[in-house]
């Protein structure tokens, strides 16, 4: 089969396309060059470095495969920064990695390899792929622990027929061990976790330096008292700790983000617990369950037991078993039903108003 | 893929070493493989062969040796005479004129020229890919230090009116130095430094199928720079370090062979190209850039429409033939042009483009064969 295999230089989609290879699969290479510097240059942190896509190079040639570095820079500048930056802006919490996979990556890769008469597009992703019947349903990786499911919960049904994710079956040692035995460089090498644009800088001076920071305002305790200014709504996310004034001996959290008033109003702990909150822009991988669900609010995060109600198409309310911390609007909320992705969509700040 | 099978058109990138050339590395290397700045016999040998090469490249060009100076390419060289009249001893208002369409080693030379707060300018060029010569006339001053423009360009071919323009940066102000970057030129066109008023030039070996990492300075007697490299005493004390004398030998064999056979090489690849567009463009909505201006005649710049040029290029690499985009960036992802931006390409075409560029290895009926792979790549991917 002739599959173009996303390589970011990182040992999980080196191994990907090892693996491939050495199934007798034609492989071919592709780096997608997202984020760029205003005069060109690459970032110096996080996943887009020079020297990532040098790695995601000298793999390809170790593994003799085609390797090509595709220009994405323009609809990940768009679809994604833009997004990440106004967010913060509206007093949300963002998700990018997301963001990217909706927008700019699956869809244009797969468009690519259909150009190329590429059959599947594979990708490092530790999730897993089972065709049920007719249906390509999405699963989560066995190897828990990395399990990627969350932030590719957009991908339907139509797209999966394209896609492989061979890493849905291994274990992250497993895959160092495989990328040893290949003699690949990248085995050791480190995870990165830095947002690829960003880098292990404070994602808020990239925010700064982006928008039109006026929205200073007050900073309000639970009945509305003024306890604080703020510099910029965009500073804080909701469930948010440091940087807060007042309540000597008693943690405060950012309880809710006010953006029309540009007030930040701050609670105690419990003032955070979430019964039901609302999901916006809902795509489904195939159909809607309702039997037997669980919800995540965060990547990697604990499966939460709950019920789901569709408000109107593409929305939809979620009602928890068990009130929750940590939901965070911005965020996205993934249904599974056990292993399998039902479906997700962005956390609204709507509905968190209406509970308190 | 064999390689064999593979048909490559990026000759402009770099092109196969002549065979002669290979031999004539190895010979010297064998034969004058001593220090040529040494005081002993063996380095006597090195040294003669330095010469002599020097004597052959010079004679090509039509100058005298001593203006030959011997660089690690056409970057250095570039790089060179850009920035070494740029010190401290200058005045602050002093300035540099060049165009927007140069070679990336011209380019941001000159940027870095501007980073030291230097006044610099990067002249427009035409709608027609030739640079446009009042612009860059106007903004040579009493204080103008160097003008730069290359002699042909490297992603369209378009040749440039240099003759004229050196010649008229010399009537308004005589003591400007005149560079022009040849490296392209070189390829497939006859060039006289001093007619056409050239003073200094890069050169690069690897174009015309000598190795990488060998070029030549051509400074005309009467300019001297301050040396970029601070070392030994090599090339009249023009640039230190120990002289690559059988990459030099390798330089002059491969420039002497290309003089050679020239009228044959570029009747080859003038037909092949010619044959290449002319089947491109009944087949398929296609647009030569500079189809009726003077080219060279090695480069073919063609704008496909409504095609994006990442993907057919990718995929023409898939079916056997190589060709470029625009200029490799450090991840090699590779941007559209900055020559075609400056044409006022528009950004709805920008990414439409490819450079087929042929060389003295293409053999007749190679157009054929390329523009073959290329139209079934663009039915396959429209």
């Amino acid at each position: 089969m002739k599959i173009l295999v996303a390589m970011s230089g990182g040992v999980d989609s080196s191994v990907v396309a090892g693996l491939l290879k050495s199934q007798g699969h034609e492989v071919i290479g592709v780096t997608m060059k997202l984020w760029e510097g205003a005069n060109g240059e690459m970032p110096e942190t996080g996943c887009c470095t020079a020297s990532d896509s040098e790695d995601a190079r000298k793999v390809a040639a170790k593994l003799d495969i085609p390797y090509y570095v595709m220009d994405y820079t323009e609809s990940f500048s768009e679809d994604v920064v833009d997004n990440f930056v106004g967010m913060y802006a509206k007093g949300l919490t963002p998700n990018p990695c997301v963001e990217c996979n909706r927008s700019v990556k699956f869809d244009h890769f797969i468009t690519q390899a259909k150009k190329l008469k590429c059959e599947k597009v594979a990708t490092g992703h530790y999730a897993k792929i089972i065709k049920n019947k007719n249906e390509y349903e999405l699963h989560k990786a066995d190897y828990l622990d990395k399990d990627q499911s969350y932030v590719l919960h957009m991908l339907t049904g139509d797209k999966l027929e394209y896609i492989d994710f061979p890493l849905g079956t291994i274990s992250k040692p497993e895959v160092r061990q495989i990328a040893a035995e290949l003699g690949l460089k990248t085995a050791f090498k480190k995870d990165s976790q830095d947002i690829c644009f960003v880098g292990k800088k404070d994602y808020r001076n990239f925010v700064n330096i982006r928008i039109d920071i006026s929205s200073s305002g007050e900073i309000v305790d639970k009945k509305g008292n003024k306890v604080g200014d703020h510099k910029g709504i965009h500073e804080f996310t909701v469930g948010q700790r440091k940087g807060l004034p007042g309540g000597q001996g008693q943690a405060r959290y950012v309880t809710k983000i006010d953006v029309a008033s540009k007030k930040v109003h701050i609670g105690e702990k419990k003032d955070l617990l979430v019964t039901n909150f609302l999901l916006q822009d809902v795509s489904f991988v195939n159909d809607i369950e309702t039997n037997n669900l669980a919800v995540q609010t965060r990547y990697n995060s604990e499966d939460l037991p709950c019920t789901v109600r569709e408000v109107i198409e593409g929305e939809l309310e979620v009602i928890l078993d068990t009130p929750t911390y940590g939901v965070a609007p911005g965020q996205f909320g993934v249904i599974y039903q056990g292993t399998k992705v039902i479906g997700g969509g962005r956390i609204s700040s709507k509905v968190l108003e209406k509970t308190e | 893929m064999k390689k064999s099978e593979y048909l490559y058109l990026d000759h402009a990138a770099t092109t196969p070493m002549r065979e002669i050339a290979i031999k004539a590395f190895i010979d010297a290397e064998h034969e004058g493989f001593a220090n040529s700045s040494g005081g002993h016999n063996l380095s006597r040998k090195a040294k003669n062969i330095l010469e002599q090469s020097r004597e052959t490249i010079a004679a090509i060009f039509n100058v005298a040796p001593n203006e030959i100076i011997f660089t690690s390419g056409g970057t250095e060289a570039d790089n060179w005479s850009i920035k070494s009249l740029f010190n401290k001893n200058i005045d602050a208002d002093s300035n540099l004129v060049t165009t927007n369409i140069e070679h990336e080693a011209v380019l941001a030379s000159a940027q870095w020229i501007k980073d030291n707060d230097y006044n610099v300018t990067f002249s427009a060029c035409l709608e027609s890919g030739e640079l446009d010569k009042s612009s860059f006339l106007n903004a040579i001053n009493k204080n103008t230090i160097i003008a730069s423009a290359m002699r042909a360009n490297n992603e369209t071919g378009i040749i440039q009116p240099i003759k004229e323009l050196s010649n008229d940066v010399q009537k308004k102000n005589p003591s400007t130095l005149f560079h022009s970057d040849v490296v392209q030129a070189v390829v497939s066109d006859k060039i006289d430094f001093h007619k056409e008023g050239i003073q200094s030039a890069a050169i690069s070996a690897h174009k015309i199928g000598g190795p990488k990492g060998v070029g030549a300075m051509f400074l005309s007697s009467e300019i001297k720079l301050p040396s970029m490299f601070h070392g030994g005493k090599q090339e009249l004390e023009r640039r230190a370090g120990t002289v690559n004398v059988a990459g030099i030998a390798s330089f002059a064999s491969a420039l002497q062979e290309q003089q050679n056979n020239f009228d044959d090489e570029i009747m080859i690849m003038n037909k092949e190209k010619e044959e290449f567009e002319k089947i491109v463009k009944d087949n398929f909505k296609a647009k030569v850039i500079g189809e009726s201006e003077k080219r060279l005649p090695h480069i073919s710049n063609i704008q496909f429409e409504k095609v994006n040029s990442e993907v057919l290029m990718v995929d023409l690499d898939l079916n056997g033939l190589g060709v470029s985009r625009g200029s490799a960036c450090a991840s090699g992802a590779q941007k559209p042009s900055h020559v075609l931006k400056a044409m006022g390409v528009s950004k709805d075409f920008i990414n439409n483009h490819l450079r087929f560029s042929f060389g003295w290895s293409t053999d007749l009926g190679d157009g054929k064969k390329a523009a073959k792979i290329l139209l079934d790549s663009l039915e396959k991917i429209t």
